[in-house]
């Protein structure tokens, strides 16, 4: 009994029937795709396995075939996996066929990487950070990003190019890697990948025409001598505020929309503080002390975008990978010297 | 004078035209002197061919198969230089005029395309994706010249003609176009997860276009096993070779032209 199972579980006609029916099943099914952007697109954006257990169980009517389809590919790795081992045992007599083994072992690994970075690790993890910060890295704790500089490049007409972020993987103190991560060239270390991903700009305050026709950048800690003999302060700037019915100012959005200065006057008499909404223009009490501010444009900083991606099976899909492909290469060349020896399987 | 001036590229399709005309007229009017004129223009189109490929290639700095004309004429390109493989290798003019009018499909649909050379979009400008493109082509161009052996067993099966080769040699020629262009499309599935992998992090997407190619490979590791099953040997493999090119005929062009995908090459 046990032989006829391990023969079956190494019968190439079972080999043919499962691949063919994940074929059919696949072609069927993936013409639901473009149709379903939401629920497909997510596949790309989460792991399957979250995939499986999510959106995909909510509709089983349109996802059932993505799982009879895995049971199926992974029925064809067992298949395979016990072939290749059929093949080890007779290695003696079937050497020449190593690279057509290799190919099968190559698949093997690269399906047990996919179903193990399926169901643990994590995928697409935005984060926003500016040169010069150190931030958290989302899934691991005690291990920090550096972005040491940033750069994106530009090309004619605005056309985005590339972006360089000069980044540094930490452990607590420790340096683990220091990488340039631009377009195609992630950071990798132990199944964690980083990548540059976008990036943007966001204000961190504003260019103002002022008296005497001069201009100046007020942000954060600016500091200005009022013809008067006061003295203003920038003590907040923030590119969108929301005015609540009973008058506070709150922030809002990173999305320039009503920005605002909380400010702050000194002068011998008194202290007073307020908010200077942009588009309101001056409180009266600024104007009464003699300053004269007309908005320009926002003044701001570049922040990078970097996607973070956990997949705890990547090294063992690149082993798998390149098994497959110096198998290919191997099958290729040693073709021809096999074929006049007309050693192959004739199966009714 | 530009490898991008029609002229040129016209002047490669009239060479592989007029050779797919002169071997139709071996076909029929069996010469010797004839079928030699035939490989001659073939020979001389593929080379004008290269030339200009490679001019390109060098002038734009990149292997210039970003666009439909330049993916439809490098696929041109592998398909003349396989079909020259097996012709030179084999004798086997009776393959042309079942490759040749594909390429000159192929071809024939680039020419009213425009042939400028683009420029490299950043996500494009790695190794990997030119291996990926090499690979993936010459895999196709095998596909396609097992899809025309298929024919070819078909016809012979029912003609039984002595001028076209034996059904046992086209099997066998049917199958190792089949395990090369499967080995060669292995390659084209690494160098493409590879390149996934640096550039989104994750190295299988499941976009339409990268879920059709995993089924291209899928279907023909399942003809390199289907060849040691009698029943599937001969006609059945014929006839699956045929029905292999639908596949690979759609990943590349039906689901560019139907569906939509975020496949960097759509
Ligand atoms: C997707 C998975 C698979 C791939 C990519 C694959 C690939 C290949 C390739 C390229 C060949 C060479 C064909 C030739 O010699 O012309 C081959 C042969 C073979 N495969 Fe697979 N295979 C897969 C799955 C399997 C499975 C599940 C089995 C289990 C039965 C299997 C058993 C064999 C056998 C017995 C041969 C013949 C080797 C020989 O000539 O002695 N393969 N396979």
């Amino acid at each position: 009994m046990p032989l006829r199972i391990w023969n079956t579980l190494c019968s190439l006609k079972l080999a043919v029937v499962l691949a063919s029916a994940a074929t059919a099943v696949i072609m069927g099914g993936s013409l639901l795709m473009p149709g379903r952007p939401g629920l497909f697109g997510a596949m790309d954006r989460q792991l399957l396995g979250e995939w499986f257990s999510g959106p995909a169980a909510m509709r089983l009517g349109e996802t059932w075939w993505v799982y009879l389809a895995a049971v199926l590919i992974l029925g064809l790795g067992v298949n395979a996996l016990c072939c290749f081992l059929d093949w080890l045992a007779h290695l003696r007599q079937r050497w020449r066929k190593t690279g057509e083994y290799l190919i099968h072992l190559g698949f093997v690994l690269v399906l047990a990487a996919y179903a193990w970075g399926s169901v643990s690790g994590f995928r697409g993890e935005e984060i926003k950070v500016r040169a010069g910060e150190t931030v958290a890295l989302p899934g691991m704790p005690g291990h920090y990003l550096r972005l040491e500089g940033f750069e994106p490049r530009v090309g004619a007409g605005g056309r985005p190019l590339d972006m360089i972020n000069r980044l540094v993987l930490l452990q607590g103190e420790r340096e683990l890697r220091r990488e340039t991560v631009r377009i195609n060239h992630p950071l990798t270390w132990k199944g964690v990948s980083v990548l540059a991903a976008s990036f943007g700009e966001e204000a961190t305050g504003f260019r103002f025409l002022a008296g005497g026709a001069k201009e100046i950048d007020l942000g954060p800690g600016s500091e200005l001598t009022l013809e008067g003999g006061g003295r203003l302060r920038v003590l907040a700037f923030h590119p969108d505020v929301v005015v609540r019915p009973d008058g506070r100012v709150v922030p809002g959005g990173p999305d320039l929309r009503n920005p605002a200065f909380a400010l702050e006057l000194t002068t011998d008499k008194e202290t007073w503080r307020g908010w200077y909404l942009l588009r309101q223009g001056l409180p009266p009490r600024l104007s009464s002390a003699g300053l004269q501010l007309r908005p320009l444009e926002p003044v701001g900083r570049t922040y990078s975008l970097l996607s973070v991606n956990l997949d705890p099976g990547a090294s063992m899909a690149l082993a798998g990978g390149l098994l497959l492909g110096a198998g290919s290469i191997l099958a290729l060349f040693s073709y021809y010297a096999k074929r006049s020896r007309r050693d192959r399987p004739e199966l009714d | 004078m530009h490898p991008s001036d029609p002229f040129l590229i016209r002047s490669c399709f009239s060479l592989y035209l007029l050779s797919a005309l002169l071997h139709l007229g071996e076909l029929l009017l069996p010469n010797l002197r004839l079928r030699r004129t035939a490989l001659g223009m073939l020979l001389l189109g593929f080379a004008l061919q290269t030339l200009l490929l490679g001019w390109r290639w060098g002038l734009a700095g990149f292997l210039p198969v970003t666009n439909l004309f330049g993916t439809l004429f490098f696929f041109s390109w592998s398909l003349a230089a396989v079909h020259l493989y097996f012709d030179l290798r084999y004798r086997l003019p009776a393959a042309a005029p079942f490759t040749l009018p594909l390429l000159l499909l192929l071809l024939g649909a680039a020419l009213p395309l425009d042939p400028a050379l683009p420029s490299l979009i950043p996500a494009l400008d790695t190794p990997l994706f030119t291996l990926h493109i090499v690979f993936s082509f010459l895999g196709y161009a095998l596909f396609t010249m097992a899809f025309a052996l298929g024919v070819l067993y078909l016809v012979q099966r029912r003609r039984a003609s002595p001028r076209l080769p034996d059904l046992a040699d086209i099997r066998r020629l049917n199958e190792e176009a089949i395990l090369l262009g499967f080995s060669l499309f292995t390659l084209c599935m690494v160098s493409g997860s590879l390149w996934a992998y640096v550039a989104w992090g994750y190295y299988f997407s499941w976009n339409i276009k990268g879920v059709w190619s995993f089924l291209v490979w899928l279907f023909y590791a399942g003809m390199c096993h289907a060849k040691f099953i009698r029943r599937w040997q001969g006609t059945g493999y014929a006839l699956l070779s045929i029905a292999g090119f639908g596949v690979v005929l759609f990943t590349y062009l039906g689901i560019g032209l139907l569906l939509e995908s975020n496949h960097p090459l759509e």
